[in-house]
């Protein structure tokens, strides 16, 4: 009798298509998760255990001088040094074209000798205009949150807490307005963080920077506060620092970025749809569906406390809130079946928003760090693209067809899909957006958007290819050497599925702000508030463990895992709202 | 001079060489070529420097001519153009025929700033080709040079050495010879029955120290040609306006 083996059957995580994923609609409506930079640095910071701790805090009674963090990891040692000065509310703007701002700061490996602190000294404050050190591996720098600033100092200095409502509309006491790296003004050059244990992740080491900017802003108030009334002056209470993060107030600067650095964006993307395809794949147990209802009404009440100005995010916040009600509702009614997970995803698909849609995945990825997690070391690439020059050209054109169809399908001779025009102005290089044919500067367009660029090249092979049929791709590149760096592009990019975000950057329709948010959720940021469609507020570190708590080196990490969708805490009992969600 | 990171010098000769009329996709490749240059403190600024004002007065339209090709060997009229305008394609073409037929030849003759061309030849040596350049560098005293890049190496070995016979046929050579290996390492080894002085010799090992170096460091520039750059770099800036302004999004 022949017996019959069946191997168990190999499953492969099944990825999401790039249409769906890359529609600058859905990527504009991401949320941090637990691959987000922020969130794996403070993991990496817990398991590591980092110390940070403060070697100078000079401050005048103002709050204005200067303070040294030296953060010491099982690697390396660094220092935070971070510049306070006065600054007339007339110069405080948050548009990279500012010359002077609250607090500047920067993150130098090594120690910090009296030279080298002079030189930080002169330079770090100057920013842009500033030559900086190349030990600095990142410069940064602040503008207080004025209202904030004021009402907890006042507060604090009489001896009692500042009212937490205030944080609702802004989480925090300062926002950066540019966090620069990568050899910015003379610092280091990220290639040599590529053999660095603490920071060779992209943005480790802007974030690290930023943490510990929050700390100082702690440490600043309470300051200013003892000074003003020494007698009555308190700290902050322990639920309200946690519940203190960093701002950042982000505009079109950071939109370049985006498609400038396709194989990054798709490396971020890729570990994001892995991560996801995994969680699904998971068969639910009891203890998971619990958990991720209890990260769903946290998620939820977040949403419900969640204060922007924007109209328009308001309205996709309450659809939010009216969208996870369902899903609770959904998950609490439906039986555990092995493909549960899949069952949610696709009823989301059909029933949901794309921003309740997304929250619902970056929730599910939460559940399955041990599959997820490590998936934060492959957010990096060597970043390349080559031409390959021996390819058929007739090839070229089906890849075209294959994976810029998106591209080839829109309609440039319709005014309304040429109406932008991206360009740098001569104020500090600040990219800015102008109308075509009513606005000057259009000879000096930036070529950022890739789909009249795509569909000009497939124009220019097609007719090549009339002429010449067996032609490669290096004999139509003789010929018209413009279309080189496309090309190359296009040839690169085909080997990866989600480096492309699929949006005509020309459109009258498009919107700038998707690009921001795309990134600013891969970095970590929480609370989206647009201030238009293409400036946007977020926050950053909020809810994450203290200093403190990091160098007392838990046992229990888990505050260093989950600490997104932080609740306000309680005014009076000192119960949180977080504690009371989750009764 | 002044300090600067490797990422800022590409940055900002990226933006001069658009400035000076240089597509994107060739900008990327000129600033990657003095860049890495300078990296490892072989001069490219320099290079850069002393042919800037002809690269600003060449003609961006013209393009390097192919006067002879066949499946192995191609000579290029590099039309008297920098190589940082007329190399890259050159190069792609015989990487191309190199893939194809395990080792190709080409020759470019007629081009200039012929040192810059090894930031290119780097990139290709990355993508798993091995090479050899060789060129004259000056007729009296004659000067050769020999550029060679082990496959997925990112520095190469250099031999620069002048000939104290001369050949009776000297006439100057403004060109440049690239041989392209797809298995063959051709690295330069010094081996003559002729006299010649050797004048440079640069191993791997040694540059990939000074990168190492300049990556720490960072890499000393001339103040009045970063300035230079600037000016030429502003170029591809857009006067500002209250319209413009707006164009930022409204202020915060």
């Amino acid at each position: 009798m022949i017996e019959l083996i069946t191997e168990p059957a190999q499953l492969t995580p099944v990825l999401r298509p790039p249409a769906l994923v890359m529609d600058l609609e859905r990527l504009g409506s991401l949320n941090a998760s637990r691959l987000s930079f922020a969130r794996s640095l403070i993991r990496q910071m817990g398991r590591q255990r980092w110390h940070i701790s403060c070697d100078r805090f000079e401050l005048d009674a103002l709050g204005h001088g200067q303070a040294i963090y030296r953060i010491q990891t099982p690697y390396g040692r660094y220092h935070a040094v971070i510049f306070s000065q006065r600054l007339d509310d007339s110069q405080r703007s948050d548009r990279v074209i500012a010359n002077a701002w609250d607090v500047t700061f920067g993150l130098v490996e090594g120690d910090v000798e009296d030279a080298l602190m002079t030189s930080l000294a002169e330079n770090i404050p100057l920013q842009e205009a500033g030559r900086q050190h190349p030990r600095l591996l990142v410069i940064s720098r602040a503008n207080k949150s004025v209202r904030n600033f004021d009402v907890f100092v006042d507060a604090l200095s009489k001896g009692s807490q500042p009212p937490v409502s205030l944080l609702k509309e802004a989480g925090y006491l300062y926002r950066t307005t540019a966090v620069y790296g990568n050899g910015k003004f003379g610092i280091a050059d990220f290639g040599r963080l590529k053999e660095n244990a603490d920071f060779r992740r992209p943005f480790s080491a802007q974030m690290t920077a930023v943490y510990v900017l929050r700390q100082f802003s702690i440490a600043q108030v309470e300051h200013i506060a003892r000074h003003r009334h020494a007698h009555s002056a308190v700290g902050l209470h322990i639920d309200l620092q946690r519940y203190l993060g960093i701002g950042n107030s982000t505009g079109l600067g950071m939109a370049p970025f985006l498609i400038n650095h396709p194989q990054l964006i798709n490396q971020w993307i890729h570990a994001r749809e892995q991560a996801l395809a995994l969680a699904k794949m998971q068969i639910p147990s009891e203890e998971d569906r619990s958990q991720l209802l209890l990260l769903c009404r946290r998620a939820y009440h977040y949403f419900v406390e969640t204060v922007v100005m924007d109209t328009h995010q308001t309205s996709r916040n309450a659809a939010v809130i009216e969208e996870l009600s369902g899903v609770i509702a959904w998950l609490e009614q439906i039986a555990i079946e092995p493909d549960l997970w899949q069952q949610l995803t696709d009823w989301g698909e059909a029933a949901l928003s794309l921003e309740s849609q997304e929250l619902l995945n970056a929730l599910l990825i939460e559940l399955y760090p041990a599959q997820v997690d490590v998936l934060e070391d492959a957010m990096g690439v060597d970043e390349k693209l080559d031409l390959t020059p021996d390819m058929p050209l007739v090839q070229l054109k089906q890849v075209i067809e294959t994976h810029l169809d998106w591209a080839l399908s829109e309609d440039f001779d319709d005014p309304v899909s040429c109406h932008w025009f991206w360009y740098r102005s001569v104020e500090k290089e600040e990219p800015r957006l102008g109308v075509r044919g009513a606005e000057d500067g259009v000879e000096k367009e930036l070529s950022l958007a890739i789909a009249p660029r795509a569909q000009r090249t497939y124009r220019a092979i097609s007719d090549y290819l009339e002429e010449h049929p067996r032609a490669l791709t290096i004999e139509f590149l003789m010929a018209q050497p413009k279309f080189m760096d496309i090309i190359r592009r296009i040839q690169t990019m085909a080997a990866t599925p989600y480096g492309e975000i699929r949006a005509n950057l020309w459109h009258r329709d498009m919107k700038p702000i998707h690009l921001l948010r795309t990134k600013l959720s891969f970095l970590g940021a929480n609370r989206f508030d647009p201030r238009s469609d293409r400036w946007v507020r977020v926050t950053f570190f909020q809810g994450a463990p203290l200093i403190d708590e990091l160098n007392e080196e838990p046992a229990d990490l888990s505050a260093f895992d989950d600490w997104s969708f932080p609740l306000m805490p309680s005014d009076s009992s000192g119960e949180s709202a977080a504690q009371l969600a989750t009764k | 001079m002044m300090n600067v990171s490797f990422n800022e010098l590409q940055g900002l000769s990226r933006k001069a060489f658009i400035g000076i009329g240089f597509s994107d996709g060739h900008a990327d490749d000129a600033a990657d070529m003095v860049a890495w240059m300078e990296s490892f403190d072989l001069h490219g600024l320099e290079a850069l420097n002393a042919g800037l004002q002809h690269l600003m007065e060449e003609d961006p339209d013209t393009l390097p001519q192919i006067l002879y090709q066949d499946g192995d060997l191609a000579v290029i009229d590099g039309q008297d153009l920098s190589v940082l305008r007329s190399s890259n394609l050159a190069l792609e073409l015989a990487f191309a025929k190199a893939r194809a037929r395990g080792l190709s030849v080409i020759k470019i003759r007629r081009c200039r700033q012929r040192q810059l061309i090894m930031g290119y030849l780097a990139r290709l040596a990355g993508r798993g080709m091995n090479i050899t350049a060789f060129w004259r560098n000056a007729q009296i005293p004659l000067t050769e040079q020999v550029v060679g890049f082990r496959a997925n190496s990112s520095a190469p070995s250099i031999r620069v050495y002048s000939v104290e016979e001369v050949p009776e046929e000297n006439e100057p050579n403004s060109g440049i010879t690239i041989v392209m290996a797809n298995h063959v390492d051709l690295l330069p080894t010094m081996r003559s029955d002729f006299r010649y002085d050797l004048l440079a010799k640069h191993e791997e090992s040694d540059l990939m120290a000074v990168r190492d170096r300049a990556m720490v460091n960072g890499i000393e520039v001339e103040v009045s040609l970063w300035e230079r750059l600037k000016v030429l770099a502003h170029m591809t800036l857009v006067a500002s306006s209250a319209v413009s302004s707006r164009g930022a999004g409204e202020e915060d």
